[in-house]
C-alpha cells in the first residue's frame, strides 16, 4: 500500500486510547517494561505473546484493575491511570467466564445497563440485540449453569458489548473453545467489530487468530513490546527473531555472511543463499523463510537436504527435511504433493530470494 | 475408603448403651411432662395436659418467654449485621493482615462462657453500664459472632473475587457490588447463620446469669423454679423448649439440604457443559 494512504489516515483517525511508558512491578518482579502504544478509534488491536509475558496485565491496567508502578494510560485524552475499574467507560472480557451464577442470562447482560439505570423498556431491547449479535436469541432466561462452554463466552461478549463501550478488552475469549466454535466465533467477533465501531483491544497467544482478526498487532514478550504493525507487515518483515519465530510459522537459520551477490549471499561456510535485500551486510545474521516461499526440486541447484517427513494438510503438504550443510531442518509448505519426494529422498532446497529476510545476530 | 468396625457383641451393647444414655432422660422428661399427678418417677399414672396448661398460664414464664424471644431476635439481628461486615471486611483483606484479624474474631471461642460472664459484667459495672436485656443482647452478640462469623466467612471465600472484578467493570461501585453481586449468594447461608445465633441465645444459660438486670430470660426462670418446687411443670417447659428447638433445627437442615441439592445440580450441569 502506499505510504501517503497510511499517513493520510493517521492524520485523520483520532488517538483513542494512549499506554505511555507503563511499567509494572509485583515485588521485585518486573512484568510490564515500558510498553507505549496508541490506539486508533475503531481499530482492532491484537497482543500476541507466550504465556506470562504480561498481555493480562496490560489490560488489567487499561480496564483500571492495577495501578501500574509507573506510566499513565489516557482515554481521549484524559488520564484515568488513578480511575478506578467502574468509572472508565471500558468493559472486559475476562480470561474465565465471569458469569453471575444467580442471575439467568438476560440478567447477567442487563447487569452493566441496570448499574447505569437505563429505564426497562430499552434495557430489554439492548439485551435482546446484544444476545441476537452474538446469535443466542431467545437465551434470557437460561441460567449460566445450563450454557455450553462455547454459549457461555458469548454471553460473556454480550454482557460487555451491551454496554457500548468506548474501549472492549477481550482477554484469550476463545482460548477455552475446540477449533470449530473457534473458528465461528472469530468471525462473529469480526463482524461485531465491524457492526459496533468500537476500539478491541484483542488478547491471545496463538498467532494464527492474531493473524485472521487485527488490524494491528502487538507482540509481547517478557514485558515488552517487540514489535507493533499491520499483520501482513508482521509476517513479511519480521524485525526481531523473536517475532518472527512467533508469528507464523518460520524457518530461521543462523548464517554469517561472508560476501554478498546480485541475488544470493556466500556464507563463510561457502554456501550461496538466495536473497535480495538491500540491508546485506557481512557478519553474523539470522535468515528467516517462511514455510510457504520454500521450493523442493530434484533437478534444480540448491541447498543439499534430506527428506524427514512429510504431512499431508489438506489444502498443503508439509515436508520437514534435514539440511546438514545449514546446520538446521528445514519446514517447507507446498500446495501440492511433489512427486518422487518420499522419505530419506535427496532433494534441493532453495526458496525466494524476494521473500527471505535478514535480521541482526548477536554473537 | 472407609473405616468399619468389626460387629461384635460387646460393640453393639456399647452403642446401645451409649443411646440409652443420650436418649432416655430426654424421653423421660417429655413422658413425665404429661403426667397426671405431680410425681417425678415412675409409677406412670395416667396422661393429662395440665402441667401444660398451668406452665402457659404461669406470668412469670411467659414473661421470661418473651424476655428471651426479645433477646435472641435482637442477638440474631446484631450477629447478622456485625458478623457478616467483620466476615466481609476480612475475606477481602489479603495476606496476613487479613488472617490476623480472622483470628481476633474467632478468639472469643476459646473463652469459656463463666469468663466471659465475669469479663463483661467488670466491664459494664466498670462503664457504670446499668444491666438490662441490653446488656444480655451485647453479652450473647459476643458469644455467638465467632460461630456466625466461620459460617459467613465459608460463605463470602467461595465467590470468586473475578466475579467482582466483572461487576466493577460493567459500573458497580463498591457498594452495588456488595447488594446486588454478594447478598444474593450468601444470603441464605447467612440467615441460616442467623437461626443458629436464635438458637444459642434462646437457652443461653451462664453469661445470661451474670449480665441480666431485673427481668429473666426463659432458663433462669426454668432455674429459679427448680430451686422452689420440683413437679412436671419443668418438664413440661423443657419438652417446649426442645419441640421449638427441634422444629427450628429440622427447618434449617431440610432448607440447607436443599440448597446443598439446588448447588449439586448446577455443579453437576456446568461439567455436562
Ligand atoms: N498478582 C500477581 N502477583 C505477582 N505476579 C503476578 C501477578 N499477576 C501476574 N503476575 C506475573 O506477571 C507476569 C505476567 O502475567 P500475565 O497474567 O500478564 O501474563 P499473560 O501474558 O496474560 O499470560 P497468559 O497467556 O498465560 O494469560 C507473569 O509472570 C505472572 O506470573
Ligand atoms: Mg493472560
Amino acid at each position: 500500500m502506499a505510504p501517503t494512504n497510511e499517513a493520510e489516515h493517521k492524520a485523520f483517525a483520532k488517538t483513542q486510547l494512549s499506554i505511555q511508558h507503563l511499567t509494572h512491578r509485583y515485588g521485585d518482579d518486573e512484568v510490564l517494561s515500558d510498553i507505549n502504544l496508541d490506539v486508533t478509534e475503531g481499530e482492532f488491536i491484537t497482543f500476541l505473546g507466550p504465556s506470562g509475558c504480561g498481555k493480562t496485565t496490560t489490560l488489567r491496567a487499561i480496564a483500571g484493575f492495577i495501578t501500574p508502578t509507573e506510566g499513565r494510560v489516557l482515554l481521549d485524552g484524559d488520564d484515568i491511570t488513578d480511575l478506578p475499574a467502574h468509572k472508565r467507560p471500558v468493559n472486559m472480557v475476562f480470561q474465565q467466564s465471569t458469569l453471575f451464577p444467580h442471575l439467568d442470562v438476560g440478567q447477567n447482560v442487563a447487569f452493566g445497563l441496570e448499574v447505569a439505570k437505563v429505564p426497562k423498556a430499552e434495557r430489554e431491547k439492548r439485551v435482546r440485540e446484544a444476545l441476537s449479535l452474538v446469535k443466542l436469541e431467545g437465551f434470557e432466561r437460561r441460567r449460566a449453569t445450563q450454557l455450553s462452554g462455547g454459549q457461555r463466552q458469548r454471553v460473556n461478549l454480550a454482557r460487555a458489548i451491551v454496554n457500548r463501550p468506548k474501549v472492549l478488552l477481550l482477554d484469550e475469549p476463545l482460548s477455552a473453545l475446540d477449533l470449530k466454535i473457534r473458528l465461528d466465533l472469530e468471525v462473529e467477533l469480526r463482524r461485531v467489530h465491524r457492526e459496533l465501531g468500537a476500539t478491541f483491544i484483542y488478547v491471545t497467544h496463538d498467532q494464527r487468530e492474531a493473524l485472521a482478526l487485527s488490524d494491528r498487532i502487538a507482540v509481547f514478550n517478557q514485558g515488552r513490546i517487540e514489535q507493533l504493525d499491520k499483520a501482513e507487515v508482521l509476517y513479511r518483515e519480521p524485525n526481531s527473531q523473536f517475532a518472527a519465530s512467533f508469528v507464523g510459522d518460520a524457518n530461521v537459520f543462523a548464517i554469517d555472511i561472508a560476501s554478498i551477490g546480485d541475488a544470493t549471499v556466500t556464507t563463510t561456510d561457502g554456501l550461496e543463499l538466495p536473497l535480495i535485500t538491500d540491508q546485506a551486510a557481512v557478519g553474523p545474521h539470522w535468515l528467516v523463510v517462511r514455510p510457504e516461499d520454500v521450493r523442493f526440486d530434484t533437478d534444480t541447484a540448491g541447498v543439499e537436504a534430506t527428506v524427514m517427513d512429510a504431512a499431508f494438510r489438506g489444502a498443503s503438504v508439509t515436508y520437514r527435511a534435514e539440511c546438514s550443510a545449514l546446520g538446521a531442518s528445514i519446514k517447507a509448505e507446498i500446495p501440492d504433493e511433489i512427486p518422487g519426494t518420499t522419505i530419506g529422498r535427496q532433494v534441493q532446497v532453495s526458496w525466494s530470494g524476494q521473500r527471505a529476510r535478514l535480521l541482526p545476530r548477536q554473537v | 475408603m472407609q473405616y468399619q468396625t468389626r460387629r461384635s457383641i460387646p460393640t453393639l451393647l456399647t452403642t446401645i448403651g451409649a443411646l440409652a444414655f443420650l436418649f432416655v432422660p430426654l424421653f423421660i422428661v417429655i413422658l413425665f411432662s404429661f403426667h397426671a399427678t405431680d410425681a417425678l418417677t415412675p409409677p406412670f399414672e395416667g396422661v393429662s395436659l395440665r402441667w401444660y396448661r398451668e406452665v402457659l398460664a404461669d406470668d412469670a414464664v411467659r414473661d421470661g418467654l418473651f424476655t428471651s424471644l426479645r433477646v435472641a431476635v435482637l442477638t440474631a439481628v446484631t450477629t447478622l449485621i456485625f458478623g457478616t461486615a467483620a466476615a466481609y471486611g476480612v475475606s477481602r483483606t489479603a495476606g496476613r493482615a487479613g488472617a490476623a484479624y480472622a483470628t481476633l474474631f474467632l478468639l472469643p471461642i476459646a473463652m469459656p462462657g463463666l469468663i466471659l460472664g465475669v469479663a463483661l459484667l467488670s466491664f459494664f459495672s466498670n462503664r457504670s453500664i446499668s444491666l438490662s436485656t441490653l446488656t444480655v443482647v451485647i453479652a450473647h452478640t459476643v458469644f455467638v459472632a465467632p460461630v456466625f462469623f466461620i459460617v459467613a466467612r465459608t460463605a463470602l471465600d467461595r465467590i470468586d473475587e473475578a466475579q467482582l472484578e466483572a461487576a466493577a467493570d460493567l459500573g458497580a461501585t463498591p457498594g452495588y457490588r456488595f447488594r446486588k453481586v454478594i447478598l444474593p449468594q450468601v444470603l441464605p447461608v447467612l440467615l441460616a447463620g442467623a437461626a443458629m445465633a436464635f438458637v444459642i441465645s434462646f437457652d443461653e444459660f451462664i453469661v445470661t446469669f451474670f449480665v441480666i438486670g431485673n427481668e429473666s430470660t426463659l432458663p433462669l426462670v426454668i432455674f429459679s423454679r427448680l430451686r422452689r418446687t420440683i413437679d412436671p411443670s419443668i418438664n413440661a417447659i423443657s419438652s417446649l423448649l426442645l419441640f421449638l428447638n427441634l422444629a427450628l433445627w429440622l427447618a434449617a437442615l431440610l432448607y440447607s439440604l436443599r440448597l446443598e441439592a439446588r448447588r449439586r445440580r448446577d455443579a453437576l450441569a456446568q461439567v455436562q457443559g
